[in-house]
């Protein structure tokens, strides 16, 4: 009984509303989109923008010992950053991480897709171990791949001795220690992109490649000339997440080279952790982040600039 | 003939790198099963001698894993179910409403995938203080409500459906709020397949910010619980694998029972551009 | 129908969980249960104070048995022990805590974090609580009071110690026709002997390094104090605050040089800068000897097994000095001014008991700690330890034949914790040939001198 009264009030609450005209018709058409954003936006701006302006804040002063604010400086620290060989040497690890990381994920997942979107028996076996490492943690993974790499009792050394390599000290030497953290966070990001590019695969049309076929195109011709063009929007995206990804890396550095051998794996935001929560320069770190922040914004306006022209839409 | 070999290539292919990449895994587990005296021998064993489970035991009594698999199952739900709520809602005014500074607010929204997560952390820490947050399930779950990839996702599958729906819809009646309730978010269900998949594993593998804002071992997630425990027994690889392996099978489970779903999710178009 | 089956596992999943917290916590409650049992004489209020800790693993175990013993014989007060990672990442905690006043009533802070603790204004000195209740501490070992003592006060009160010693593999002496009871006292023996233990297979593969450390600061401060030589300025910070380390002198160079050497012969490994990857070469065999702490004693003895013998040696000389000999390592305890005097109070009361005789022989027994308290020495059960496990000997006699000057005093730096890891990467540095002794050096000095420079800048008054 009150259920019909309600909603019979508001009924006529909307005829009321109409026949009292436009203006507040209008009013709520207004603000009812940002009705939807508030939500997220509130979110966003309490523990992003808030916090994100209070960074930019703290990037113009010297912090104490403790943390607190002690000194402006104004953009010192900025240009103390960019005269710094550590920062620069962090700068470019981070880029050597991206070069060694993204295009790897990517064509062993696209490999790894085109091999299970195959039709034979028990594909879809193979499609769930190939999607299974989404499912592990950063944290487990690289706990797992430290004993994997581990000088004394490691697995993977062991195994290479078989063809004749002799032991590579994967955390402890300089040149090896990227190449360690990149092969887990390949690892990682297998998964994912794998989901994401089978998606991809599945959506082309398979009399594409029947009429290819009967031009004579062999199977790898197939795939450079039908394969990535259809399945650019989906290499765009996957492309996207996996830079801002390898840009954010975190954990596996942490747990399992800290940075080290002699800062090769010192990525820019593992050097922010360090100044930020280990050293206590709440001002410099801040300064770091800005500047990650600026490099990611211009690298992903490139991306939607030059991708966006590339993609093959259909 | 030539069918069936090149059939068998493609066999020999996928089982060698399933092996590949299985083989971590697989590598865990088979250590968390041997005794010190086993794992400590070069060259290194790949079998246990004997089946033994005493790491688990050991892995069980050192720290509360069981404890920790539950908090993060709690916290990454609630942030996957409110992550999709937030992020559709958004991606509906981006896509079915034009007003003024829609250009600008998305390009804000999309920015915050910019701002590293390292940038803004330690404001987030003074304000999660300041409400008198640690140590609660909110400081885990508020904070990570909002995504900028999912109303991104989102907005891309809302833009290759029809518009005649749309059209339809309004024919009928249907307010707008109905239209995005009873026909949107139904037809969308394979991209909030893939949101949902994502943003469950993303909080499950949180790592910097659960261990900011807890401190009590019952507040704990699987991550800082792993990194605990290999702190706390750096020697005991056994004992860590046992850990590493009791952390996985969950999300291990969830993924298997949700990946036929997820791949044909996406297959259904989740990423048609 | 999917979704319904979905359902259905998630559901199942939840369920095993949750019966699966709820057994766990079951028997939390028994265990609980049965140490509620005990009389409790008065029904007075019962002050909770957290301790915040970074003891892991055989440690942990031991420390928690302690704090369940001092709960059970102290019914007024509850100790909460919580591990915080290890000591960087707990002292790192403790800092973000603290900027909202949020820290624990005792935390555990190591050595080095001692001139920062002082100067954040956050601690209640225990000189306070030893004033005025005239607690005796004359039988607190004379090295450690003089470590933790600042600007004559006793800030902290001392509770894990140890110092580095040398772990030999008394078996593969006997192996390479060594004498297994003279572990070398110098690098020239430490060369000469590892040489001899070095081992390769058909291929030419080490299978067997002679002597191995870990790239941990430690360890070069340890080689420091064994010179007779001072890390930072000003009588290594005690006399005044110290404005600059000073170790490129001829002493640090020393230090890098014989290890560089020692890599580039092929005599020694490095398996890097993690502290137990090193100890796990040992116990696989992979090395010889090797550098750890005294603390590291019964995990090391529990790893090895019967496999192989276990010696121990004093920390390798590098020079004749006569003033050198180790610094105090490990950690100390520290009451917060978080909260009111009656939880000060309480954690007074907690760290009496932990330094306690009795306490402190057990930490011993199950750690390799030596005990703070001479008094320990005097048990019987001390005695009958000793002769058992000889290996123990070794940290205690270099403690006492240790002399007592600034350089053995250990260095009060603010930004240590930070000096550490520069240091260690300047040593990463010259064994990967990517600097010489000299540049490395002096490089990590300058950069050091610089967070010195700027922490002296901005402590806060």
């Amino acid at each position: 009984m009150y259920r019909i009264e309600t909603i019979h009030s508001k009924e006529s609450y909307k005829v009321k509303r109409h026949t009292l005209g436009m203006p507040l018709k209008n009013f709520k058409a207004e603000i009812e989109p940002y009705l939807y954003l508030l939500p997220a936006a509130s979110i966003f701006i309490a523990f992003t923008f808030y916090p994100f302006f209070k960074t930019i804040y703290i990037s113009l002063f010297m912090t104490g010992p403790q943390g607190g604010l002690s000194k402006f400086i104004g953009l010192k620290n900025y240009f103390d950053l960019l005269a710094s060989p550590d920062f620069l040497n962090s700068l470019y690890v981070t880029f050597e991480f991206v070069l060694l990381t993204v295009p790897f994920s990517i064509i062993i997942s696209l490999v790894l897709a085109i091999f299970a979107n195959l039709d034979i028996k028990g594909k879809s076996v193979f499609r769930t171990f190939y999607a299974l490492p989404i499912s592990i943690s950063s944290a487990s993974a690289a706990v797992i791949w430290t004993l994997l790499f581990n000088p004394s009792i490691g697995f993977i050394n062991y195994l290479l001795s078989f063809f004749g390599i002799p032991a590579i000290g994967w955390l402890t030497d300089v040149k090896w220690g990227i190449v360690a953290v990149s092969i887990v966070t390949i690892w990682l990001n297998l998964g994912m992109n794998f989901i994401f590019l089978l998606g991809g695969l599945q959506n082309i049309p398979k009399d594409l490649y029947e009429s290819a076929q009967i031009d004579g195109a062999n199977v790898f011709l197939q795939h450079v000339k039908i394969t990535i063009p259809m399945l650019s929007p989906t290499l765009f995206f996957v492309t996207v997440v996996d830079i801002i990804n390898a840009f954010q890396q975190f954990g596996v550095i942490n747990i399992m080279t800290q940075g080290g051998p002699v800062d090769s794996t010192n990525v820019i935001v593992y050097s922010i952790y360090r100044d930020a929560f280990f050293n206590f320069r709440f001002g410099v770190a801040s300064a770091e982040s800005i500047i990650l922040f600026v490099i990611l914004l211009i690298l992903t306006v490139l991306q939607f600039k030059t991708g966006e022209r590339r993609v093959f839409y259909r | 003939m030539r069918k069936s070999i090149r059939i068998l290539i493609v066999y020999i292919v996928n089982v060698i790198l399933a092996g590949i990449i299985l083989f971590p895994l697989i590598y865990a587990l088979m250590i968390s099963l041997m005794k010190p005296e086993d794992i400590f021998q070069y060259p290194p064993k790949i079998i246990p001698t004997s089946l033994y489970l005493g790491n688990y035991v050991e892995a069980l009594k050192s720290v509360p894993i069981l404890r920790f698999i539950l908090n993060s199952f709690i916290v990454s739900s609630v942030v996957t179910v409110g992550q999709i709520v937030t992020a559709s809602l958004a991606a509906y005014a981006f896509t079915y409403y034009d007003f003024k500074g829609k250009n600008l607010i998305f390009l804000m929204f999309l920015s915050t995938m910019m701002i590293p997560g390292e940038a803004t952390i330690i404001a987030n820490y003074l304000t999660i203080r300041s409400l008198n947050w640690i140590d609660t399930y909110k400081a885990l779950i508020i904070p990570n409500l909002g995504t900028a990839l999912g109303i991104f996702l989102m907005r891309q599958f809302f833009l290759t459906i029809p518009k005649d729906y749309y059209e339809a819809a309004a024919i009928d009646g249907a307010t707008k709020f109905q239209f995005f309730v009873k026909v949107l978010l139904p037809l969308s269900r394979p991209a909030i397949g893939s949101l949902a998949i994502y943003s469950f594993l993303m909080t499950w593998n949180q790592y910097m910010w659960p261990l900011l804002v807890t401190n009590r071992d019952e507040m704990r997630t699987v991550q800082i619980g792993i990194s605990m425990l290999q702190m706390a027994e750096s020697q005991s690889f056994g004992l860590i694998m046992a850990g590493v392996i009791m952390i996985i099978i969950p999300s291990l489970v969830a993924f298997i029972v949700g990946q036929k779903q997820l791949i044909e999710g996406l297959s259904a178009g989740a990423l048609k551009g | 129908m999917i979704i319904f089956k979905r359902a259905i596992s998630l559901m199942l999943i939840l369920g095993l969980l949750i019966a699966a917290i709820g057994c766990s916590n079951s028997q939390k409650q028994t265990a609980t249960a049965s140490t509620q049992s005990t009389p409790t004489s008065s029904q007075d209020k019962v002050i909770e104070i957290t301790f915040w800790h970074a003891m892991g693993g055989n440690l942990g175990a031991a420390l928690n048995k302690m704090v369940e013993n001092f709960n059970k014989t102290h019914p007024n007060i509850k100790v909460i022990a919580q591990f915080q990672g290890n000591y960087d990442e707990e002292l790192n905690k403790l800092r973000t805590a603290q900027q909202s006043k949020s820290g624990p009533d005792i935390v555990q802070v190591y050595d080095i974090g001692t001139r920062f603790m002082v100067d954040s204004g956050w601690a209640v000195p225990v000189q306070k609580f030893i004033d005025e209740e005239k607690y005796d501490i004359s039988k607190l070992e004379p090295n450690l009071l003089a470590y933790y003592t600042v600007e004559n006060k006793l800030y902290s009160m001392p509770f894990n110690s140890s110092t580095p010693i040398l772990y030999y593999n008394k078996t593969a002496f006997k192996d390479a026709g060594l004498n297994p009871d003279t572990p070398p006292k110098n690098f020239e023996e430490i060369e000469q002997y590892g040489k001899k233990l070095l081992k390769k297979d058909a291929s030419g593969k080490v299978t067997q390094y002679g002597y191995s450390m870990a790239i941990y600061g430690w360890f070069f401060e340890q080689f420091m104090a064994k010179q007779g030589a001072l890390y930072a300025n000003n009588g290594n910070g005690r006399d005044a605050r110290a404005t600059a380390v000073v170790f490129n002198d001829e002493a640090g160079q020393n230090i890098v040089n014989w290890w560089k050497k020692l890599v580039d012969e092929g005599v020694a490994g490095n398996f890097g800068r993690g502290y137990d990857d090193t100890l796990n070469a040992f116990t696989a065999g992979r090395t010889a000897m090797f550098i750890a702490s005294t603390a590291s004693l019964k995990q090391v003895l529990d790893g090895v097994g019967n496999k192989f013998e276990v010696g121990t040696g004093f920390l390798p000389a590098l020079n004749d000095s006569k003033d050198g000999g180790v610094i105090i390592g490990g950690a100390s305890l520290w009451i917060l001014n978080t909260r009111s005097e009656e939880y000060q109070k309480a954690a007074w009361e907690f760290i009496k008991y932990m330094v306690s005789p009795e306490q402190q022989l057990f930490w011993h027994q199950n750690t390799g700690y030596f005990p703070v308290t001479k008094a320990v020495y005097d048990m019987p059960e001390m005695k009958s330890h000793l002769e058992k496990y000889p290996q123990f000997k070794t940290a205690i006699e270099q403690l006492h034949s240790t002399p007592i000057n600034r350089a053995t005093q250990g260095a009060l730096i603010g930004v240590f914790p930070e000096a550490r890891q520069t240091v260690e990467k300047a040593i990463e540095k010259v064994l990967q040939n990517q600097a010489t002794t000299k540049q490395a050096l002096d490089e990590a000095l300058k950069s050091i001198n610089k967070a010195i420079e700027n922490y002296n800048q901005t402590i806060g008054k």
